[in-house]
């Protein structure tokens, strides 16, 4: 995973995600969405076809005092504790 | 945020399962569907060095179908790009199977054994030497791990009224799994909350609910997912290889974005 | 020419169960619906790959 920042303000980051797809990129956009503090939250990829830019490019604005890095780490924890309460979930599923 | 994740399984066997989950969003349920076909990897053979092959295929033809056998993936001890060793030879007249292929590995073996390679004649003869490769469903499609896996809503089906007098009641054909909301009217044993495969009815709501007029609905974040792997490893090790493997992505983020 | 190793559709291994679909639905009297159910292949796309096909080694066997 290779982060590349292409632009950033002090409420708005633009960041090249590389080597990521769908898979990972809307599940970390729906975690954005879920954020208060995040007002806008989408990405953008092309197909392999399409040549040229292939790396997903995350857009982020947030509401002013908020740096979009930190709303982005903050999403990152937030999808780290899904996969866990899921994983727990299904493994109580499982004994139930 | 808070998740609120519930599972619960409709069948589970160790090569194909059915379970509803709760609580999760379109986007994750994707994410995890697309992480079980991509990004959980599997052994598959993936060079073949033919010693000798007087039968009536190609070498090519053989190492297709090679690679299309399932072999047993055991995560925890290998790493992806590991290789091992596997090794055939079958004199004919025979028909070379998959479970006559020996590995170098007790760990990694072929996961069904009567698959059949190729028919040998009198005379002819198949010997190789091949590698396995640990890979990834999105390099290659041979080393998915889960197979026809997907999801669809959980519906809810409710009585609105009865259908009419003199009606003939055609069927009304529901496929997937419903949460029962009209057990008083349903057929035979129910209580509102079941979930009820719809083959248990024949997929058609007239068998269930006769004479009634029916509306279904999409439960809310409710998906029953449906899914079969090819045998390299149980569905519970797929799933929840499929769900870290989000997790570990989004460490590995933000990690990077601390920096 | 040989059964393929998995469908063509969904990738379920279907391979495996080919020998004792040969032997119990065309060498046998069994019908072959049955037989496919009682083996645990149930999509359509997997049915198909069994009942259409055709064992060729024999066919081709005389021309090497």
């Amino acid at each position: 995973m290779e982060l590349r920042v292409i632009d950033k303000t002090d409420e708005e980051l633009r960041i090249e995600i590389g080597g990521e797809d769908h898979t990972f990129m809307n599940v970390l956009k729906g975690e954005l969405l879920q954020t208060d503090t995040v007002t806008a939250a989408t990405y953008d990829v092309n197909p392999e076809q399409s040549g040229g830019q292939t790396d997903p490019v995350l857009s982020i604005k947030t509401e002013s005092g908020v740096d979009p890095l930190d709303a982005l780490a903050e999403a990152a924890r937030g999808v780290q504790r899904t996969a866990d309460d899921f994983t727990d979930a299904y493994r109580a599923g499982i004994d139930a | 945020m808070v998740n609120d994740f519930q599972v619960e399984f409709i069948e589970r066997e160790d090569r194909r399962a059915r379970f509803v989950a709760r609580g999760l969003t379109p986007a994750l349920a994707n994410g995890i569907r697309r992480a079980m076909v991509a990004d959980v990897p599997t052994f598959s053979i993936d060079t073949v060095r033919f010693v000798e092959n007087t039968s009536v295929m190609f070498d090519e033809m053989i190492g297709l179908r090679l690679g299309l056998v399932p072999l047993t993936t055991p995560l925890d001890d290998f790493e992806p790009g590991d290789t091992v060793t596997v090794a055939l030879e079958v004199d004919g007249p025979a028909t070379a199977y998959s479970g006559d292929i020996e590995s170098a590995d007790d760990m990694v073996v072929p996961a069904d054994e009567n698959i059949p390679i190729i028919e040998l004649k009198e005379g002819q003869r198949l010997e190789f030497e091949a590698d396995a490769v640990l890979g990834y469903g999105k390099d290659h499609a041979k080393n998915q791990g889960g197979v026809a896996v997907g999801y669809r809503h959980l519906q809810r089906v409710e009585v609105v009224g009865d259908a009419g007098e003199f009606d003939e009641q055609e069927p009304n054909i529901l496929r997937g799994v419903i949460e029962e909301a009209a057990a008083e009217h349903a057929e035979g044993d129910a209580e509102d909350g079941d979930l009820v495969a719809t083959e248990t009815f024949g997929n058609d709501l007239t068998e269930r609910y006769p004479g009634k007029e029916v509306e279904v609905h999409d439960v809310p974040e409710a998906f029953v997912f449906s899914v079969e792997t090819d045998g390299s490893f149980d569905v519970d090790e797929l799933v929840t290889r499929a769900v870290a493997s989000l997790g570990d992505r989004a460490a590995e983020l933000e990690e990077k974005v601390a920096l | 020419m040989m059964i393929p190793v998995r469908c063509f559709t969904c990738g379920t291994v279907i391979g495996e169960h080919w020998d004792e679909f040969k032997a119990r639905a065309r060498e046998g009297d069994e019908d072959p619906a049955e037989v496919l159910d009682d083996l645990g292949v149930t999509r359509a796309c997997c049915r198909r790959m069994m009942v259409s096909h055709k064992d060729l080694v024999d066919v081709v066997s005389p021309y090497q």
